[in-house]
């Protein structure tokens, strides 16, 4: 029992859940922040009710009545009547301030700021992220997948759709949810304090591989991110005539993946393009090497059963090629 | 304990035992996009001459669309139909432009289910891409179902059929060349 | 009443009925007082190139029909070369032969005039590949041949181009231009001017990276290509290229109006008419509308698609271009012909091009800057309020912008527009161009599209239908000042009028619909004055021309195709056809003569 204690304890310590990269305690963005606190306000003032409630609980289940005073009738004690009235004035001015503190604070990450400098696109389907930076120059309009990049210290715009079911935007250090509904455009906002690699993840129910739909948000300096953004806007070298992993991507995968610079432009699956540089594979799986590439190719459906990417049994030849093709696009 | 207690005790233990044992099947069981049709390799080229030159020898059994009995295969294949731009060729009603139409009765390269499948997987010379490279069989079936539910294919020849059979009969309804 | 003051009355209200109609008996005053150069042109009776002459005029000197003898007009001869795709061009005659290509496989004929008609001297099978079929977007046709330097030269369904001897038939050469795994075809009429024939692809719907490009005619080296999307060195842009609007103006903006890489399928194909300016040396002609049709995938202005380009026809360096419909949202090529004419514009004497577009505004250009002087819509339409005069840029009505997967019931005109590349002609009397007509709107949905090499890069979901409401009108000729941007007369039509037109010096103007009408009628007033059904739907350009007899012919071809197949499903509306139809008066030609014909042979046993 005691232990049992002390591990709930210690799960309320912040250093304890830093570890935990959904933690939503342990917020590093302004938004997070401000839920945090109110989260743990609320906790402490219930908390507090609790314990002094116990306590007079304890206090007046202790303390007897004097032993001769056994009549039984009405009582007019004016002294009871005072401790219910403070009471009920107490958990008044409480509650009340809890509810508008809980009303502020949502009003206030609800929306982002008016000129937020950066708004993305993110489009949720079974069961990846597309994502689709906006610029105000066309030019500088670029397209990935199950990663977001943002600037520290800048608010960024995230206007959210879905092209199947609903699913929801989560990234618990950096902002609340937001539901990803086919035919509307929801918008939400994320803002971080610190560099740093975060997690998302989707949180509502979406079907098989729900809980394998994740997303990394890499948080960078401004001068990384303009230098990354850039980099996305290099089209890839090489042409299927010369390079025999482009060629095989081709056939094989350009009917649904994307890579800029090359003639693959299929929609149906993630946008591919620089991904030698991303995290993970498959919406936040497993992290990106050589050995997972290759094994996600050829066993998709018994990593995830029931994604949409089919398992074209390649020669190991084929596979080869393009994991290395791929690993090379950075 | 009472025995009223230990009577609850174990429902509760045998609806877990069985929702486990269920859980443990279902992940076992292969999802849908594996399902293996092998590619009748042969069936395309071998033309005999004399008497019934124009007719493929008949098979044992008809290959027809393993996804008959999924009613989701329809609807499936008609998305792709659309992801895969089919729809750019045939029509978004599949009654054609750039391809032919899809809905009536006449095929240039037959109207079953398994010449369809063949056209789909091989591509045809007035440029119908070929595309057993990129779309595995159960994805190419897919799309089989949904042209079949549009109401112009024939169903698969039967063995004992032989010349009566409407997949038979097409050759001469078909006219050859003619342009909507 | 006084009886005087009665005669005063009704004299004074007839008098503007009675001038007005002394104007029409006696046609001196031209509309427009526009002008035009015949340059290119070959001898009066002849029809040595589609559009007649170098500035598309399609104007014919001849005057031996007129309007009082046009009525006797009967069927001479007919031609049919047994293909099934729609007929687009026009039959050129050169001296005593009539040259013509049919739809794919581009099989071309020799006829010889000097005989009973049809009497092939030689033919030619290119041979192109099949593949090519599935890869036109709108049916397996040429929309034109060239005869230039003793040669037949054409474009290839797959992608080639060809010059036959026009003497032998035999090839002389043939050149590969592009990739038809890539989506890419020619239908192009192939124009050649000034030693150099210049050809452009097709592929609008297919994501192609569009282009024309300029061969010497007697090689087939390609001397120069100039792309329609991508950096100016592509696009051949250099110092001396000046946009008249600011949106024009800037580096390397066929790539920089696009999203990242999205020039590479932004087509831009050049599928029309070439015109051509010999004075100031310089080629006209337009580009097709970007790629994908779905616009939302494409965002910003898609330079150079939906555009017309003034190039120099010996290095292809652009003079000037100018977009007609930036940001194309609904299919509206760039590719209509430019008709060169010059016309009194305020008061003053402008160099113009004349350019009815597919989003139905019919501009008059100056040709040497590029500046729009006149914006006016020709047909109706519903996707523009407006026309900013100020900035060039049409005002684009937000309720018709589409959204993926959200349906607008009408938008007017059609991804084909109220006029397709049907080209007009032009009468020097009247100053007038007569252009054929669609009166058709679109239902329209959008849908997102994956670009994969060999299919289409389309996504527009439509239905057409006529404007009119439920089997109304879909068509009709228009009779058009250029100089003040109205419509003079027009005669509506119950189909589409998806034919060239020609004019003559006999005051006539020709044209066909696509339910096989064959018209003659009058040009200042527009009364039909000759009417033959054919056998198909007309698509093709007619054309007038002196046989070796001299005797004025009309021919035109009847197959329908293309794009009026929109109208397949309506009542009256004819099966494919493939036959030329050539028309004199009486139908009189040249017969056969006494020793051509056969003698009977009288058997030995029969008694006598």
């Amino acid at each position: 029992m005691r232990r049992l204690l002390a591990l709930f304890g210690l799960c309320l310590l912040p250093g304890g859940c830093a570890r935990a990269p959904l933690s939503y305690l342990d917020a590093t963005s302004p938004i997070g922040g401000a839920i945090a606190s109110l989260g743990w306000g609320l906790t402490g003032i219930s908390v507090g009710v609790c314990i002094i409630v116990g306590l007079l609980l304890v206090v007046a289940i202790v303390r007897r009545r004097a032993a001769a005073d056994t009549a039984i009738g009405p009582v007019n004690d004016r002294l009871a009547l005072r401790w219910i009235g403070a009471g009920v004035g107490v958990s008044t001015v409480v509650l009340l301030g809890a509810a508008i503190w809980t009303l502020v604070t949502v009003h206030s990450i609800g929306e982002p700021p008016r000129n937020a400098p950066l708004t993305i696109d993110v489009v949720g389907q079974e069961w990846w992220w597309s994502v689709k930076y906006r610029a105000a120059d066309p030019a500088r309009e670029f397209e990935t997948a199950d990663q977001l990049v943002i600037p520290v210290n800048v608010p960024v715009k995230i206007e959210l759709t879905s092209r199947d079911v609903i699913h929801s935007f989560w990234v618990p250090k950096l902002g609340g949810k937001m539901d990803m509904i086919p035919s509307r455009t929801n918008v939400t906002w994320l803002e971080a304090d610190k560099i740093g690699d975060y997690r998302g993840q989707c949180s509502e129910f979406c079907g098989l591989q729900h809980a394998n739909m994740a997303f990394n948000v890499r948080v960078l300096s401004q001068a990384d991110f303009d230098v990354w953004w850039t980099r996305q806007l290099q089209p890839a070298a090489g042409s299927p005539d010369t390079d025999a992993g482009l060629n095989t991507f081709m056939v094989r995968c350009a009917a649904c993946h994307t890579i800029r610079g090359t003639p693959a432009g299929g929609i149906l699956g993630p946008d591919l393009s620089h991904f030698g540089s991303r995290e993970s594979i498959a919406a936040d799986l497993m992290p990106n090497t050589p050995e997972n590439l290759a094994n996600w190719i050829d066993n998709t459906q018994t990593i995830k059963p029931g994604v949409k990417m089919p398992e074209l049994h390649m020669l190991a030849s084929e596979v080869s090629d393009v994991t290395s093709y791929l690993e090379n696009l950075k | 304990m009472s025995p009223a207690r230990v009577s609850i005790l174990g429902l509760v233990l045998v609806v877990v035992a069985a929702g486990a044992t269920g859980w443990v099947l279902s992940i076992g069981k292969q999802p849908e996009n594996r399902v293996a049709v092998a590619y009748p390799e042969g069936l395309a080229a071998v033309v005999p001459l004399g008497i019934s030159a124009g007719h493929a020898p008949p098979l044992a059994v008809p290959p027809d669309n393993p996804l008959a009995s999924d009613p989701n295969s329809v609807e499936e294949g008609k998305k792709l139909y659309g992801q895969m731009n089919c729809a750019g060729c045939h029509g978004y009603d599949a009654k054609g432009g750039m391809g032919p139409d899809l809905t009536d009765t006449e095929w240039r390269y037959g109207g079953t289910p398994i010449d369809i499948y063949k056209s789909i997987y091989e591509g045809r010379p007035q440029g119908m891409p070929a595309w057993g490279n990129t779309l595995p069989p159960n994805t190419i079936w897919l799309l089989v179902s949904y042209i079949q539910s549009l109401g112009g294919t024939f169903a698969a020849a039967a063995p004992d059929e032989g010349d009566a059979s409407p997949a038979a009969a097409q050759g001469q309804g078909a006219r050859a060349g003619q342009r909507q | 009443m006084n009886r005087a003051y009665l005669a005063a009355l009704i004299f004074t209200a007839a008098s503007p009925a009675l001038a007005q109609s002394t104007n029409e008996a006696n046609p001196a005053k031209s509309y427009s007082g526009a002008t035009a150069d015949f340059a290119g042109a070959g001898a009066p009776g002849e029809w040595t190139s589609q559009a007649r002459d170098y500035a598309n005029t399609r104007f014919s000197p001849l005057t031996q029909l007129t309007t009082d003898n046009v009525n006797r007009l009967r069927l001479a001869w007919t031609f049919s070369d047994g293909t099934q795709y729609g007929h687009e061009g026009a039959p050129l005659v050169v001296g005593d032969t009539m040259y013509v290509v049919s739809p794919f496989p581009n099989t071309a004929y020799a006829l010889d005039l000097t005989k009973p008609g049809p009497t092939i001297k030689w033919q030619f099978d290119p041979n192109p590949s099949p593949q090519a079929i599935g890869k036109a977007c709108c049916d397996a046709v040429i929309r034109g041949w060239a005869y230039a330097d003793g040669k037949l030269i054409y474009n290839l369904l797959d992608d080639h181009t060809v010059a036959v001897d026009a003497a032998t038939g035999k090839q002389v050469w043939r050149t590969a231009m592009d990739k038809v795994s890539h989506g890419v075809t020619m239908t192009q009429s192939a124009f050649a001017a000034d030693g150099k024939v210049f050809v452009g692809n097709s592929g609008g719907e297919m994501g192609v990276n569009g282009w024309l490009a300029a061969l010497d005619v007697g090689t087939g080296k390609e001397l120069w290509r100039a792309h329609a999307v991508g950096p100016d060195s592509d696009v051949k842009i250099g110092p001396d290229f000046h946009p008249y609007y600011p949106w024009m103006q800037g580096k390397d903006l066929g790539v920089k109006t696009w999203p990242a890489g999205a020039w590479n399928t932004g087509a831009g194909a050049s599928w029309g008419f070439v015109s051509y300016d010999e004075k100031t040396k310089t080629i006209f002609y337009g580009t097709s509308n970007p790629g994908p049709r779905v616009p939302v995938q494409r965002p910003g202005d898609n330079l150079w698609t939906s555009a017309m380009f003034a190039r120099d026809p010996d290095t292809g360096l652009a003079k000037w271009a100018y977009q007609f419909t930036p940001h194309d949202q609904w299919d509206y090529d760039g590719v209509n012909e430019a008709v060169l004419l010059d016309m009194p514009i305020d008061g003053k004497m402008r160099q113009t091009l004349v350019h009815f577009d597919r989003n139905t505004y019919a501009y008059t250009i100056d040709r040497n800057t590029g500046e729009v002087l006149v914006a006016k819509n020709f047909a109706y339409q519903n996707w523009s309020t407006g026309f900013d005069m100020k900035s060039g840029r049409p005002i684009v009505d937000p309720q018709r912008e589409p959204k993926p997967g959200v349906k607008i019931d009408k938008v007017c005109p059609p991804d084909i527009g109220q006029k397709d590349w049907e080209p007009p002609a032009f009468s020097p009397a009247t100053g007038l161009l007569y252009v054929g007509v669609f009166n058709i709107c679109m239902g329209l949905t959008d849908h997102e599209v994956s670009y994969i090499a060999g299919t289409p890069y389309d996504g527009m979901e439509m239905q057409r239908y006529s404007a009119d409401g439920k089997d109304g009108n879909w068509g009709g000729l228009i009779a058009w000042d250029p100089a003040h941007g109205k419509k003079i007369w027009e005669i509506p039509e119950k189909f589409m009028v998806m034919s060239g037109v020609i004019s003559t010096a006999g005051n006539l103007i020709f044209y066909g619909t696509t339910d096989g009408w064959f018209r003659a009628v009058d040009a200042w007033t527009g009364k039909v004055l000759w009417s033959q059904k054919l056998g198909s739907g007309i698509i093709g350009q007619p054309i007038t021309y002196m046989g070796p007899d001299n005797r004025q012919y009309v021919a035109v071809a009847a197959g329908v195709g293309g794009a009026a197949m929109v109208q397949k499903g309506r009542d009256g509306f004819l099966p494919r056809g493939n036959t030329i139809y050539v028309f004199s008066l009486d139908g009189e030609g040249i017969k056969a003569t006494g020793d051509s014909l056969p003698a009977p042979v009288i058997s030995s046993d029969s008694g006598q």
